[in-house]
């Protein structure tokens, strides 16, 4: 910035910037009368959002690899790490929970994703008829792109592409019921980043030192929850 | 049950306090103007009338307080973008840019100049569009609806080419230290920034029949709330506001960052300082935003990277800058804004400290330019001063 040189400033004389008050001049502005107007009938009409619109997410659970930066990084303290079973088989990682009720839609979560797992698209309407099972609606784990891409050809709408979500607190089981009419089931086993005790990989041979190495894992984990 | 009584030394104590309710008076009244009305915005000022002139006046801020400066120290350094922002509705790429450049400092980046360029491109047309928004809160004051929702109509158009820019419409979480966060969609939006900059060049003619050259407009701010400059200065006015008074100070000619130093463009100054010369400088300055970005479009945008190379940038929740601390400002259609930032080497800011502009203009000099001023041009100095509520809470 130093070797920047300073620029004169230059005035503005007085003449160049006064105007002349007038009776008459406001009255043309009457000729709006007989053009187009700028409104949007809505819902006749509507606009479509921008391309890459920061939206709802989208994620990948192949690609997931569960390092929680999107967590860490997350202003609103919205993404919640979640232990997931499908089908009987424990996902590996812990995946992100995304509570809309929270999210300021930065998408600096997705600027992170190192894996390019988690993602955004378009799809933009929070609104729902007012029901209290609608209230769950929004904290979500994100479901596969390309799910949802398929959803938006069909639709084309840009709401949000599950129409419910139940949870059975006695089994754990949470089904999204997508709006083509499939369902997703699986079961939410815990959260946070420490493997609940049936995602624990079981003792191996040699005990004492496996159990050093995990302690201390253990305790990794934890300082970082701490801090995001 | 606690007792509820309030002490008698207390209610004494409280009775010389300024915003005491008084038994009204034979002749005074007490009234409470804001935060309903449409031209406080976000905050209230106590009125002490005396018919229809204004004896005294308190300014009673607070009701957007959200303790911005302190929730920045518990967040990691990019994270503080999305929250800073809010500190400003009308221009949220303001406080993101003074974090980002002060960050920058801290930190040794030299900023490519294609983000540069994008960045200065932004700040242009966040100070378009803030316009825009300024013309729809001061023409619905004196009463010109009309300038007002055509105002909100051309806003439009610079949401829109935010939204392909940064992918929000309002807060656009674009500017981030080091660069920018998304590349220019293509020549597409090139064009249609052109398209939309000589678009309101016409638009601007139209609006100088409708409100600047009305005769309603003249009749009603001429003359009202004087301030001189030595009182300007005093009370650290800036922006349009302290060239109204005949100070020609602007940061991008006085402390010039990014694309300025290359740009040609004129700073409007009057002498009179009253509401006119006020609305009067904005509307000149509207021309200059114009031209500037007219100029920059034809400059077009540097080849090379959008954001610095550095492998820290990988793991971003742990990015850690140096020890250091830099301050940085820009101007902005309120004034001059400014960020100090003291990094302690962590992952997350010592302080930071944002000096806005509208402490003085929406406080101190609103208090002092309110003494002895009709009730019905309260609007008219609120909204020619153009104070921004969220910044004097923050």
């Amino acid at each position: 910035m130093e070797s920047v040189k300073k620029p004169r400033v230059r005035i503005v004389g007085e003449e160049k910037v006064r105007l002349k008050k007038s009776f008459v001049k406001p009255w043309l502005g009457i000729k709006y009368l007989f053009k187009k107007p700028v409104t949007i009938k809505i819902p006749f009409e509507r606009i479509e959002p921008a391309p890459k619109y920061r939206g709802f997410h989208t994620l990948d659970w192949k690609k997931c690899i569960g390092c929680n930066f999107c967590g860490q990084i997350c202003p609103a303290r919205a993404i919640e790490m979640t232990w997931i079973e499908v089908d009987g088989k424990i996902e590996k990682r812990p995946h992100p929970k995304v509570d809309y009720g929270r999210c300021t839609f930065c998408q600096f979560c997705v600027d992170v994703c190192p894996t390019g797992a988690l993602g955004h698209v378009e799809n933009c309407y929070l609104t729902t008829s007012g029901l209290e099972e609608d209230l769950e609606l929004y904290d979500w784990v994100p479901i596969d792109p390309k799910k949802v891409q398929e959803l938006n050809e069909k639709f084309g709408d840009y709401r949000f592409p599950v129409e419910r979500i139940t949870f059975n607190k006695e089994t754990k089981e949470t089904t999204y019921y997508l709006r083509d009419g499939t369902e997703f089931r699986f079961k939410i086993i815990g959260y946070g980043l420490k493997p609940p005790a049936a995602a624990r990989p079981k003792p191996a041979a040699k005990p004492a030192q496996k159990s050093a190495e995990s302690s201390k894992k253990d305790e990794s984990s934890k300082t970082e929850e701490k801090k995001g | 049950m606690a007792d509820l009584e309030v002490p008698k030394e207390l209610r004494e104590e409280a009775k010389g306090h300024d915003m005491y309710l008084h038994p009204i008076d034979k002749n005074t009244y007490e009234l409470f103007f804001g935060p309903q009305h449409m031209a406080t915005e976000n905050f209230s000022v106590i009125l002490k009338m005396d018919g229809n002139r204004i004896e005294k006046a308190i300014v009673n801020p607070g009701f957007l307080h959200r303790g911005f400066e302190k929730l920045a120290e518990g967040r990691p350094y990019f994270t503080n973008i999305a929250l800073l922002l809010r500190i400003c509705v009308p221009e949220s790429d303001v406080p993101e840019n003074i974090y980002s450049m002060a960050v920058d400092e801290i930190v040794g980046w030299e900023v490519p100049d294609r983000a540069q360029w994008i960045r200065t491109t932004v700040l242009e047309m966040a100070r378009m569009s803030a316009w825009m928004f300024w013309i729809l809160g001061f023409g619905n004051e004196i009463g010109l609806y009309t300038a007002g929702q055509w105002a909100a109509a051309y806003r439009e158009r610079f949401m829109r080419l935010f939204e392909e820019l940064t992918g929000g419409r309002v807060y656009h979480i674009y500017t981030v230290p080091g660069g920018v966060r998304r590349d220019i969609p293509g020549d597409k939006w090139l064009r249609q920034l052109r398209d939309t900059v000589e678009y309101l060049k016409g638009k601007l003619k139209d609006f100088d029949e409708i409100l600047f050259d009305n005769y309603i407009t003249i009749e009603r701010t001429e003359g009202v709330g004087v301030m001189d400059k030595k009182f300007a200065l005093r009370h650290a006015v800036t922006g349009p506001n302290l060239r109204a008074v005949g100070v020609p100070y602007d940061v991008r000619k006085d402390d010039p960052y990014y694309f300025y130093p290359e740009l040609d463009f004129e700073v409007p100054v009057l002498k009179e300082g009253d509401s006119l010369a006020r609305v009067l400088v904005r509307r000149y300055e509207m021309e200059q935003d114009l031209y500037i970005l007219e100029q920059l479009l034809d400059m077009g945008p540097p080849s090379g990277p959008y954001m610095v190379q550095d492998p820290r940038l990988k793991a971003l929740p742990r990015f850690k800058p140096p020890k250091g601390d830099a301050y940085a400002h820009v101007e902005s259609t309120k004034g001059d804004f400014g960020a100090y930032v003291v990094s302690d080497g962590t992952h997350k800011p010592y302080r930071v400290h944002v000096r806005g502009p509208s402490q003085s203009h929406g406080v101190t000099v609103l208090e002092e330019l309110l003494k002895g001023a009709r009730l019905a041009d309260v609007p008219v100095i609120l909204k020619t001063l153009d104070n921004c509520p969220p910044d004097i809470d923050r």
